[in-house]
């Protein structure tokens, strides 16, 4: 009895250790617009994860397109094929806006042929991880003061501008 | 900045909308004091104008730097006066931070100063080229002194803004509906079809997202784009003859014939280093990214449709040296575009060409060049020396750009690249562009950006103006 509850154990906890090893392994690794760019050869066709928040929705006859922002000044197009579900974008990037951010996992093209060129990825899944939000967008108040500042000036020099106009200098 | 001011209201940015309020009032403020202090009844003589010339992109460039400063989207100051020089010059390069979170107010303003530098060029350049040299030039810095505006000049200006306001409207709403059937939403599709257009248009290269043209995923989109900022490389004299009807002269300009044989020259050697390389899988991806990019790197736009590192990562060596080639020759003289230009490389050209058949004629053959711009003339030496003088300066400012690039260990190529991209005010980039990049590399840009858009003349007339005020200072201390 006590070997049989030794194996279990031991069974039980290999399950544990194995099970986050091999889910990573079937999840594809989450790269960058930087990597894919960078390494384009090493992932072409491959299929990768990709991670962004989305700055728009573009829809087209044969799918769906994406820009997926994931740093400063660097995004990726996604490429939704019509047949691959597409869960409910709630807001898409703009000023006012954080958009949702969401994890795709598709096939890397370095130059896609259907595409004529292009190097986006193919997705076949879209998660949402976060909804987006709406920013705040508020008003500096020292802004405020440096504009009522700077008003004031402005009326002062004109007044001086326009007080003689002819008082000219000739050398 | 008004405009960028109501851009943001409407979208209900108002922090936004502040900053160009705040910006507003320091630009009258600076203008006001400004002619405050130095009011006078003399007219401009050629040196002032020339200081003038010269010296007011750099208070433009300071002044239009607020805004973007005040967004919280640049690193430093220097930075964005970068930018604010980038876009005057109309070449793109761009050091701005989180470009996909900016206002829309604030993407307005960048397109507006690549839209009214480029504009500003053109009518610069042609009344060099259509009035009398001085007096063309001083027209151009009394700007409001009508009675002293000459009729042509005058009416050549107002009649390149009109050209350039109506293409604005096609553009726009050409762009706009192409932008809308290709799923960006309607009310913002044509204020994409704006940027995109002031970018075309006036050969910058800014777009609204950093992805540039990557962003719409439409070869229609490219297309249209590439008409426009084809069409905005030639020659605004050009523009002119044609729109008033003299049509053949598109097939006999010596530009328009430089520029033909340079952008096949350049493509074909791209075709070779991307069919080498095995980039593009068939004729059709080759044209579309190859092409697109050759021409706007030789029309010097910089509007780009594939990643910035792409260029080093698969294009490799000879396709980054055909596409640099093509940008340090650029688009033609009175057009919004930069580089050596296609006028001078024709004069040129057509020097040696001349040189080589006095060489093979008898000694008492009289042997003389012509070249067709507008009109036959005659290829005086005086013309192609000052031809050749203008672009080994630009060959000159290459060189230094690289040089400085190469000393701070980036690959030759890779410096060489962005510095003739600076010099030639095109904007693409192989990647070197950051906010990163160490301070002096930032510095020697915008110079060369600034040198290569005013070419040189009035440059050189402010630093000698600047030398001799500190010259005569020095001599006035000494007698006192």
């Amino acid at each position: 009895m006590k070997k049989l509850c030794a194996m279990l154990i031991i069974v039980a906890l290999a399950v544990l250790i194995a099970a986050p090893v091999l889910a990573s392994a079937a999840q594809p690794l989450v790269l960058s617009t930087n990597e894919l760019v960078e390494n384009s050869y090493k992932w072409d066709g491959k299929t990768v994860s990709f991670k962004g928040e989305v700055l728009d929705l573009m829809v087209r006859e044969d799918g769906t397109w994406m820009n997926l922002s994931d740093g400063n000044n660097t995004a990726m197009g996604v490429f939704v094929p019509k047949g691959v579900t597409m869960p409910v974008i709630s807001y898409t990037e703009d000023y006012r806006t954080a958009g949702d951010v969401v994890l795709i996992t598709g096939v890397f093209h370095r130059v896609c042929v259907q595409h004529e060129g292009e190097t986006d990825i193919h997705a076949v899944s879209v998660t949402v991880l976060t909804r987006g939000s709406v920013k705040a967008n508020p008003i500096h108040p020292d802004r405020v003061v440096w504009f009522v500042v700077l008003a004031g000036l402005l009326g002062l020099v004109m007044w001086l501008y326009y007080r003689k106009p002819g008082h000219e200098t000739k050398d | 900045m008004v405009i960028p001011m109501v851009t943001s209201l409407v979208f209900r940015e108002w922090a936004s909308a502040l900053d160009f309020a705040i910006s507003v009032i320091l630009t009258l403020l600076v203008g006001y004091t400004l002619a405050l202090i130095s009011r006078t009844k003399n007219t401009p003589g050629l040196t002032h104008a020339m200081v003038i010339a010269a010296g007011s992109w750099l208070i433009a460039m300071v002044l239009s730097g607020v805004p973007y400063m005040l967004s919280g989207h640049m690193k430093s100051f220097l930075d964005a006066c970068f930018d604010t020089m980038s876009g005057y010059t109309t070449t793109g390069l761009f050091l701005l931070q989180d470009l996909d979170h900016i206002s829309q107010g604030l993407n307005m303003w960048r397109h507006l100063l690549t839209y009214v530098g480029g504009q500003g060029i053109v009518v610069l350049a042609l009344t060099f080229l259509i009035g009398s040299t001085g007096g063309a030039f001083k027209i151009m810095v009394g700007e409001g002194k009508e009675e002293k505006l000459e009729p042509n000049v005058r009416h050549i200006a107002v009649l390149i803004w009109r050209i350039s306001l109506i293409y604005l409207g096609v553009g726009t709403v050409v762009l706009g509906l192409i932008a809308m059937a290709n799923g960006i939403k309607p009310y913002l599709a044509f204020f994409h079809g704006a940027y995109i257009f002031m970018s075309a248009w006036s050969t910058g290269g800014f777009a609204p997202y950093s992805q540039n043209m990557l962003y719409y995923h439409s070869s229609a989109m490219e297309i249209a784009s590439m008409v426009f900022f084809i069409l905005g490389s030639f020659n605004f004299a050009l523009h002119y003859a044609v729109w008033s009807g003299n049509r053949k002269e598109i097939l006999r300009n010596v530009e328009i014939v430089s520029f033909t044989i340079t952008v096949l020259t350049t493509f074909s050697l791209v075709c070779l280093a991307l069919i080498q390389r095995g980039v593009y899988p068939n004729a059709v991806a080759l044209f579309r990214r190859g092409f697109f990019q050759l021409i706007s790197g030789h029309t010097t736009t910089g509007q780009s449709n594939i990643y910035a590192r792409t260029f080093v990562r698969e294009w490799g060596p000879l396709g980054m040296l055909a596409t640099t080639i093509a940008m340090a020759i650029g688009a033609s003289a009175a057009s919004t575009g930069g580089g050596f230009k296609g006028l001078r490389m024709g004069i040129i050209v057509k020097g040696i060409a001349t040189d080589i058949r006095k060489l093979l004629s008898p000694e008492r053959a009289v042997v003389t060049g012509h070249y067709h711009h507008l009109r036959d003339s005659v290829l005086s030496e005086g013309v192609v020396k000052s031809a050749a003088l203008i672009v080994v300066l630009y060959i000159l400012i290459y060189v230094v750009g690289a040089v400085v690039g190469m000393a701070y260990g980036y690959p030759m190529a890779d410096a060489l690249f962005e510095s003739v991209s600076a010099g030639s005010n095109t904007g693409l980039s192989c990647g070197v562009t950051q906010a990163t990049m160490p301070t002096l590399m930032k510095i020697v840009y915008i110079l060369e950006m600034w040198m290569g858009r005013l070419e040189f003349l009035s440059v050189f007339t402010l630093f000698g103006f600047i030398a001799t005020s500190f010259r005569s200072m020095r001599h006035g201390k000494a007698a006192a």
